[in-house]
């Protein structure tokens, strides 16, 4: 059998603040097309780690190579450019502007922001902005059909639990090759999460190559959804492998004092 | 000592912007006409005692600055209950065009209702006019005077901030608000209480102004706001030393520009502003600045 | 409802609009007493407040659609132009009043849109005035005279691009506040521009005609200003078109983020860097023009009309309209610069009054200085 192939490598992955020491030499793969779990306690970097990847704070030390190219100092614009989107922790989406806008906004790499085209192609920038609205509509149905049909309504009225669907959504209008999702479940009832997942499998089927990494606290998730996990603690790498395995370690049944 | 007494000048005016920027992470923009008010209300009350008999100087300039700055005290206070507390929580633009535009409506309120508003006022020589020769130096006693008083009031506000509760509380507020509230300090009568003493300098700073120039003029707050202000970013805002290094660096860029260009010494002010600009662009937060974070 | 049918019903409801907007502004104008202006203002007040409410306006602004609205102003526009073609008071008045909302125009590009402060405004217009005057003497046609104002503008607000970029909120604020202050001083000391006295213009030169010049055209006078008026009125209506163009389209959805969330805008690839320089740039631009027009009608140009308090002028403006609303922004001009000539016992207090009132503005009505969307869906998928 194949070596599975590594899409994202991570080498001793190091980032301070200061005096703390937020990811202390990680060393992370992630596999083409699979969806990674990315587990640990409050603190342990998870969240740090993606800001790292996607170039909101260059690596301290460390290397991160995606599909083999070097992004460890390259600019959040550059990491999207390269196919990695993601979704924050605190949602972060243009409550001012429309659904449409926002998700517009997910898609900037596949819109012509010329000032020719803009000004003066007004057929063909309205042409690409129905394309644009008929792609967001299409991952509207999946995530939260309602939205599809209240598209240009403003963000402002869209309940918290839509603005998570909204955001996973324009994470995607880009066809990233990489997603990273900070627990994006947060505030949802266990029927809602159920059904997210169900709708992040459904997306990855039909997209084919998308490679997920999924932080979440909810460990019942992560026995479902994920074909691997990356146990995290103070900044490093505890134990890897898939929930069952991890979920059996020592070391993690002590990091996780007290939730098993 | 042109520049030292303008030094010490901006250096007050900056401290006034960095107390504010420390405990409610504002720029009151209005600072420099409560500067100028202070000074016209002093000129006022010179007004008023010549008016009532009182000929001597010293009762003159006793009254003088304590009118300026109680009134500016009270002023301050004034305008963070009315136009910065409300704006609190509103994004830092708000703040920044109300105190913008609040300080517009003093700076117009003097020059329409002080009578001769429009014009440049003459502002009485207080202290004594001595002067002692040392070779080529010539130094003013009331220079020295105004030298002294101002060097002990920055000591004074230092002193105030790191031994009284009160400067505490301040402190307390300015690191952390919420800790603050919580270990019982009392928020709005801090803030108010800062303003007040901010805007109490700033009187101080136009008195010393008008003794020193010999005159006021409604419009010379907002020049001296600016500079204040930018001294204070300088040092980098909600620093102490920041704000006084910044006053005297401020000085000293104009008095490099007036010497640098003799031909043509008001470009003075356009070469330290200029200056200001390379170096915030060099450093953005300040020489002395805080490292702007965001949480992701 | 059948194109045809809409179509015009879209004309006649722009028609309406421009009707009783064109009947206000000339009841303004024409006002002569003090008391009649209270009147017509009253009566303004009423109409727009009465239209809004009953939520009338709105209505006829949706079915006439902002292309048919726009073109219905600038008729009427004009039509007020011809009304007053030889009084050359009012002329001015409103060609001024034009050339500020142009100006403010290029503001909001930077502010509302992209969300970069501008305290400099009046300095970016004096650009182009100075600029206007160096070149307006020479032979280089005054069309390129015009655009090299707007030019000139835009490059002298590049040397502010790099201090820009790296600062945030107050510092940003501080940068073009010292640049406005520092512009003027230079100016006043510099004697190769005139020094305080300024600079003399010659005034336009289009196609042969020069707009100084009153006209008689089979027997009616017109006044020079009626020209400058009619360019005014053709520079807003290309600085409208402009605008509203950058705004409907991917760039004004870069604008808006940048503007709103920098961090996240990064994360999907928009370049923060390049569309702070673009609006500003733009801003700049059209700032600039309307400065260039603007000397050249007066006549001459001096250091004292750029001060930070015209700039903060052109600032309240944008507020007092609220932030984003180009309706507002119209009006709020209107207001600011004719109030004053028509009510003399407020000229001398104007400043004051304006900077109430955005004080009043911003504690009272805080929610008025969030952009509200003003993008129409611009595909044709509209919900």
């Amino acid at each position: 059998m194949s070596e599975p192939e590594a899409l994202l490598v991570c080498q001793r992955l190091t980032r301070h603040f200061g005096g703390l020491v937020a990811l202390a030499g990680l060393d992370l793969q992630v596999r083409r097309g699979e969806l990674l779990g990315l587990i640990g306690p409050n603190g342990s970097g998870k969240t740090t780690f993606f800001n790292v990847l996607t170039g909101l704070f260059p690596p301290t030390q460390g290397e991160i190579l995606f599909a083999g190219t070097s992004l460890a100092r390259a600019t959040p614009q550059a990491t999207y450019r390269a196919g990695i989107t993601r979704t924050f922790q605190r949602s972060r989406l243009c409550l001012e502007l429309s659904i449409f806008d926002n998700l517009a906004i997910g898609a900037h790499q596949r819109l012509d922001h010329g000032l020719a085209f803009n000004l003066l192609r007004r057929r063909a920038l309205r042409e690409q902005a129905d394309a644009t609205a008929t792609a967001a509509r299409d991952l509207l149905e999946i995530f939260d059909p309602p939205l599809a049909r209240r598209l240009f309504e403003p963000m402002l009225g869209v309940a918290m639990i839509d603005r998570r669907r909204v955001e996973i959504c324009r994470a995607l209008m880009s066809h990233p090759r990489l997603l990273l999702l900070d627990e994006p479940s947060a505030g949802m009832t266990t029927e809602e999460t159920t059904r997210l997942m169900d709708d992040i499998l459904e997306v990855r089927r039909r997209f084919g190559d998308l490679t997920i990494v999924l932080i979440e606290h909810e460990m019942s998730v992560i026995e479902r959804v994920t074909d691997r996990c990356v146990v995290l603690n103070y900044g490093k790498k505890l134990c890897e492998g898939t929930f069952a395995e991890v979920s059996a370690d020592a070391e993690v049944r002590r990091a996780y004092l007290g939730l098993t | 000592m042109n520049g030292v007494m303008l030094g010490l000048m901006y250096a007050l005016v900056a401290l006034g912007f960095t107390l504010f920027f420390g405990v409610l992470d504002v720029v009151q923009f209005a600072h420099g006409d409560v500067l100028t008010a202070g000074a016209f209300v002093g000129l006022a009350a010179y007004a008023a005692l010549l008016h009532a008999g009182v000929q001597a100087a010293v009762p003159q300039l006793i009254v003088v600055v304590l009118a300026a700055t109680f009134s500016m005290a009270i002023l301050g206070a004034v305008l963070g209950r009315v136009l910065v507390l409300p704006l609190k929580g509103a994004p830092a633009l708000n703040t920044l065009l109300a105190t913008l535009m609040g300080g517009t409506a003093l700076r117009e309120c003097i020059r329409l209702f002080y009578p001769g508003g429009s014009q440049p006022q003459r502002f009485p020589a207080l202290l004594p006019t001595a002067s002692w020769s040392m070779g080529r130096f010539n130094l003013r006693v009331d220079n020295l005077l105004m030298l002294l008083a101002g060097v002990v009031l920055v000591l004074g506000l230092s002193l105030l901030l790191r031994r009284t509760r009160l400067g505490l509380a301040i402190r307390a507020v300015a690191q952390d608000e919420e800790t603050a509230r919580t270990m019982g300090i009392d928020f709005r009568r801090v803030v108010l209480l800062t303003f007040a003493i901010g805007s109490a300098l700033a009187a101080f700073a136009g008195v010393m102004n008008g003794l020193y120039y010999n005159e006021i003029n409604f419009g010379s707050g907002l020049l001296l706001g600016v500079i204040g202000f930018s001294a204070a970013v300088l040092g980098g805002l909600g620093s102490f030393t920041g704000a006084v290094l910044g006053g005297f660096l401020f000085a000293g860029l104009q008095t490099l520009g007036a010497v640098v260009m003799p031909f043509a010494s008001a470009y003075k002010d356009v070469f330290a502003f200029a200056v200001v600009i390379l170096l915030m662009t060099w450093k953005p937060t300040g020489l002395i600045g805080e490292e702007l974070g965001e949480r992701v | 409802m059948r194109p045809a049918q809409a179509g015009a019903r879209a004309a006649l409801s722009a028609a309406a609009i421009a009707a009783v907007a064109a009947l206000l502004l000339y009841g303004f104008l024409a006002a002569e007493s003090e008391k009649t202006v209270g009147l017509v203002l009253a009566g303004a007040v009423v109409v727009v407040a009465g239209g809004l409410r009953s939520k009338v306006l709105p209505r006829l602004v949706r079915a006439a659609g902002e292309r048919a609205v726009m073109s219905a102003l600038a008729i009427a526009a004009v039509a007020l132009i011809g009304v007053f073609h030889d009084d050359p008071f009012v002329l001015l008045l409103m060609a001024r009043a034009l050339l500020v909302l142009v100006a403010c125009l290029g503001l909001h590009v930077q502010l509302a849109d992209a969300g970069v402060p501008n305290f400099a405004g009046a300095a970016f217009f004096g650009v182009g005035g100075y600029t206007a005057a160096v070149l307006g003497h020479g032979a280089t046609p005054h069309l390129l005279v015009l655009l090299a104002s707007g030019a000139v503008a835009a490059a002298v607000g590049s040397l502010l691009l790099l201090p820009l970029l790296r600062t945030r909120g107050h510092y940003a604020a501080l940068i073009t506040i010292a640049f406005g202050l520092l512009f003027r001083t230079f100016l006043e000391v510099n004697e190769t521009l005139g020094g305080p006295q300024g600079l003399k213009l010659g005034g336009l030169r289009l196609l042969g005609l020069s707009f100084n010049d009153d006209r008689e055209i089979h027997g009616v006078e017109i006044s020079g200003y009626a020209f400058y008026c009619l360019a005014a009125v053709a520079l807003a209506l290309v600085a409208v078109w402009l605008v509203r163009s950058v705004e409907s389209s991917w760039i004004g959805v870069a604008l808006d983020a940048v503007r709103l969330d920098e961090t996240a805008a990064a994360c999907f690839g928009i370049s923060i860097g390049r569309w702070k320089i673009a609006a500003f740039t733009l801003g700049n631009a059209i700032i600039g023009v309307a400065g260039g027009l603007s000397a050249m009608m007066v006549g001459f140009i001096a250091p004292n009309n750029f001060t930070f308090q015209e700039s903060l002028v052109l600032v309240s403006i944008l507020l007092l309209g609220g932030l984003g609303n180009l309706a507002g922004l119209a009006v709020a001009a209107l207001i600011v610069i004719w109030l004053p000539e028509k009510l003399q016992p407020i000229q001398e207090y104007r400043y004051l009054l304006f900077s109430v009132l955005v004080v009043l503005v911003l504690v009272l009505r805080p929610a008025g200085l969030i952009r509200r969307i003003a993008r129409r869906p611009f595909g044709s998928l509209a919900a």
